[in-house]
């Protein structure tokens, strides 16, 4: 058990792009960070998948460091957070989400391969500092979040939700 | 100052029912996912975006207000997740700089 009960604050802010793209191959989804001042769109081939550009919205990444211990938590596999919408009792995020009191709020952390073909997702050392930082900053409000990582939805892709992203300010046409 | 004393000393015009927080930061974006890292607890959040994702993003920072600038109205789903979060919603008929001045002749930074 962890000695420390820590106090997050979020830290190493960073500003940029999250960009999706799609396989023609095989269907499937990834997205990442970019920092660049304009967001890569060319198409390439990484083995078996052949990846083209679908969007890109600008986000912001953040890390979370603890303020008693210095434990710091890197997110760089969280790239966003959806608040979760889903009703669908055979989907464990639904389940959860139709289980919440009305003040009370799922949000998804969405990791880079939301088809989780390479069976990694958001760590659950990300997870569980993402609760408590958000337990802590909204306890004293009387209000309650739940932070999932994205592999627990039945199909990410077809998730109900509200990605926070600033979707449609400077998107490529 | 609550919410409430806001509301009256700049005209605000509420969208929603709300909870009368006690305001303790002003933070001014367009940017919604700036939001989380930026924003401080029982925040004013001074927008002209009326987007569901503002809600959602308004809801993790702890933000107590939201005031939309230009008159502009968000759609009733937003109001409904706005009350689930008992963030107030308000409406603001000039612009982002023209509140921002009235909030600092209230002393409110």
């Amino acid at each position: 058990m962890d000695p420390c009960s820590h106090h997050w604050f979020i830290c190493n802010v960073r500003h940029g792009y999250l960009v999706e793209e799609a396989c023609f191959e095989c269907g499937g989804r990834l997205s990442f960070f970019s920092a660049e001042p304009v967001p890569p769109i060319e198409k390439y081939r990484e083995g078996r998948h052949f990846w083209a550009y679908l969007g890109s919205f600008q986000t912001v990444k953040f890390d979370l460091k603890c303020s008693a211990c210095g434990r710091l938590v890197n997110l760089n596999d969280v790239n966003g957070l959806m608040l979760s919408e889903c009703t669908d009792s055979d989907c464990q995020v639904g389940v959860l989400v139709l289980q919440q009191a009305p003040d009370s709020l799922v949000y998804v952390a969405v990791c880079p391969n939301t088809t989780h073909s390479t069976g990694t997702c958001v760590s659950s050392e990300g997870i569980e500092a993402l609760n408590q930082y958000f337990k802590a900053k909204l306890a004293p409000v009387g209000r309650k979040v739940t932070v999932v990582p994205c592999k627990l939805c039945n199909s990410f892709d077809k998730c109900r939700g509200t990605s926070i992203a600033d979707v449609g300010l400077t998107d490529i046409q | 100052m609550k919410v409430s004393e806001l509301v009256q000393k700049t005209g605000l015009k509420a969208i929603n029912e709300y909870k009368d927080r006690e305001i303790e930061s002003v933070y001014i974006s367009d940017m919604v996912s700036d939001l989380i890292a930026s924003a401080k607890t029982n925040a004013v959040v001074v927008t002209l975006q009326t987007h569901k994702s503002l809600i959602a993003a308004a809801n993790l920072a702890a933000a107590a207000m939201i005031v939309i600038v230009n008159g502009r109205k968000p759609s009733e789903d937003v109001v409904a997740l706005a009350n689930r979060t008992g963030i107030g919603l308000f409406s603001f008929d000039l612009d982002a700089w023209a509140f921002a001045k009235k909030l600092v002749n209230l002393g409110v930074e």
